[in-house]
């Protein structure tokens, strides 16, 4: 980092020595100004580059660690060629680990079962929810729809934190806390988010209002030109969407840690955090191991899908 | 709008010219157009009913109310009325988590520097931008637990590869983060950075490939270096996106919880971690005092809005919607 403001004076200095040759010959100018731009091109791949790989590089120790013996792990000197080889054995105790033997699953694989059972159902019916919403307010004409929509923008302005405690005695006192704990990760989210019509929002807009039209007058009702209309027109959106909300639900902390009490009820990044204690920073191998575990499924959908995310997460801002 | 028009309407002949098929329609169609829109539009707005308006009625209620544990049994009404706000602002400890949350909140002015700069130069033309920017948004799809737990192994102050690094270079460099607050408050500004600037790095791509070409040019062909043409051409241009990025990104900050829970379940050295989401949730589950928690969440949403008012304020001196 140090390296890269170093970087970026060399191109400042460059100019102003330039003023003192003003009256040179214009070719050499040209010249001049060529070999700039170069050096100039080489200073900013130079600090790309450098930024790629102070991203990478936490991933690629993690990676590296993840297969080595335990014993190595803790060693002072980080070796890429490990003494006694590489080995499978931090990857084979994460994913057969069970606490005391109480669970039926090993930990991990009962984490990722709950994540996925715990965001699945709020990411579709919260899509559907929201873009049904956004079509409301983008092609149809109603009274209120100025105003509802402002009530919802004005949602989005409200501090999460101020609903923590309220939302936990709700659930509490209705003894949910107990016999469902997963209620407030899963329910809520199946209305939708102010977030998610918003953008919702705009993409429909786009969608020319001579295709509805058109199948109006076909005879098609307002929820048959939402089905047949609206969402194949919307799948890129719906998408990138549906993706960034799973990955947000997948990566939940907060929420899990206050609703999810019992080690089996537990998503996979509280299972992460249960194995990292109890491996006690004794065998960093395994640690490594179970992260590689539970970041892979997210960063493969993201290799995949790369630009859903990219694309959806610009186009969101664009107007913001 | 469409309420004025189908008002001019009836009042004013010559409108009829402007909308020919709305008085048509105006009978029977369009109320089932209004009813369809209602009750499509209303799925979020009601899940905000249930699931924001009442308890934010109650943690209003909460905020004056003195309880007994997770309940509304034998709750009485403080005394006097402003009690638990009393008692949050005379906590040492409140303060102590606003001022931790202020300071990780410079992670936010950090994250949006260095990504501009990085978006600057991404901007122009490189070959392999869409790999770079694939790389850079790597973090963004991470969970909190795993980065965490990553940089924590780097730095572990035993083995950590970083930590052995910088302790070779100079053994005061090392960051003792598990007993210094300090170097506990570097480490999660550190990695607040790094998750973060993926996002803002992609938004600002975005709003850069859509500023004026030929601005820029001009300005260059009239003899204006890098520098300024950045200064006076391009930052005014995107100057909403990156206001965007500061409003939301603050609003983020100052209910910060993930990295330094994560870093330390105890709060970190010298409680440097607590942040005031932190103590709010200190407050619930080991004091499980909701009323002081209420207060002080209503205290936090005022700073909020604090911030964000003073931000919107300030914005009118250097954010223009020109363009």
């Amino acid at each position: 980092m140090i390296s890269n403001n170093k970087n970026s004076n060399i191109e400042e200095i460059i100019p102003t020595n330039e003023v003192d040759n003003l009256f040179e010959d214009t070719h050499d100018i040209a010249k001049r100004s060529k070999r700039r731009s170069i050096i100039g091109k080489v200073v900013i791949y130079a600090i790309l580059v450098l930024y790629a790989m102070f991203i990478i590089f936490p991933f690629s120790i993690v990676i590296i660690t993840s297969i080595k013996t335990w014993i190595e792990s803790r060693n002072q000197i980080f070796t890429i060629f490990p003494k006694d080889g590489y080995t499978l054995e931090g990857y084979k105790e994460v994913l057969k680990y069970d606490i005391f033997e109480t669970l039926e699953l090993p930990i991990m694989i009962q984490g990722f079962l709950n994540t996925l059972v715990y965001v699945i159902p709020p990411t579709f019916m919260g899509l559907f929810v929201s873009t049904l919403s956004a079509y409301a307010f983008a092609k149809l004409r109603f009274k209120a729809s100025k105003f509802m929509y402002a009530v919802l923008l004005a949602t989005m302005m409200i501090p999460g934190t101020i609903t923590i405690a309220p939302q936990y005695l709700v659930y509490d006192t209705l003894r949910l806390t107990k016999n469902f704990p997963a209620f407030p990760l899963i329910i809520p989210g199946m209305f939708g988010s102010a977030a998610c019509v918003f953008f919702m929002r705009q993409f429909i807009s786009g969608i020319p209002d001579s295709v509805v039209e058109a199948a109006k007058i076909d005879g098609v009702g307002y929820f048959g030109i939402f089905i047949k209309i609206i969402i194949p027109l919307s799948v890129p959106a719906l998408i990138a969407q549906g993706l960034l909300g799973f990955i947000g639900g997948y990566n939940d902390y907060f929420g899990p840690l206050i609703y999810l009490k019992d080690a089996e009820k537990f998503n996979l990044q509280l299972a992460l955090q249960l194995l990292e204690g109890a491996y006690n920073k004794q065998r960093p191998s395994y640690v490594m191991a179970a992260t590689v575990v539970a970041l892979a499924p997210t960063l493969i959908i993201y290799f995949i899908a790369q630009e859903f995310f990219i694309e959806g997460i610009a186009a969101s801002g664009i107007k913001g | 709008m469409n309420e004025k028009h189908s008002v001019s309407l009836v009042n004013d002949v010559t409108g009829e010219a402007l909308f020919p098929v709305t008085p048509k329609k105006r009978k029977k169609p369009i109320n089932k157009e209004a009813i369809a829109g209602t009750i499509f539009a209303s799925g979020p707005l009601l899940g905000f009913i249930i699931f924001g308006v009442i308890p934010l009625c109650l943690a209003f209620a909460m905020a004056f109310l003195k309880m007994k544990g997770f309940s509304f049994k034998g709750a009485k009404l403080a005394d006097p009325i402003f009690d638990n706000f009393k008692t949050v602002v005379q906590d040492n400890k409140f303060w102590e988590s606003i001022v931790n949350t202020l300071i990780f909140g410079i992670s936010t002015l950090i994250c949006l520097v260095l990504s501009l700069a990085i978006a600057y130069l991404l901007s122009k033309e490189i070959k392999g931008r869409k790999t770079f920017r694939m790389i850079y948004f790597i973090p963004y799809v991470c969970s909190a637990v795993a980065v965490v737990l990553m940089w924590g192994y780097i730095f572990n102050t035993e083995y950590g590869i970083l930590n052995m690094f910088l302790k070779k270079l100079n053994p005061e460099w090392q960051l003792r983060w598990t007993e210094d607050a300090t170097d506990f408050r570097i480490l999660v500004i550190f990695i607040s950075v790094w998750g973060g600037m993926g996002y803002s790095i992609v938004l600002f791509t975005a709003a850069l490939t859509n500023v004026n070409r030929s601005t820029v040019e001009a300005a260059t062909i009239d003899g204006a270096g890098p520098f300024r043409v950045f200064w006076n051409v391009v930052f005014p241009a995107i100057s909403p996106t990156t206001f965007f990025l500061l409003v939301t990104g603050l609003i983020g900050a100052l209910q910060s919880f993930a990295t330094s829970n994560i870093l330390d379940k105890n709060g970190g050295p010298d409680s440097s971690g607590i942040t005031i989401v932190f103590y709010l949730y200190n407050k619930i589950f080991d004091e499980m005092n909701m009323g002081v928690a209420s207060a002080s969440a209503w205290i936090l949403s005022l700073l909020i809005l604090i911030i964000t008012i003073f931000n919107f304020v300030g914005s009118k001196k250097w954010v223009s919607y020109d363009q």
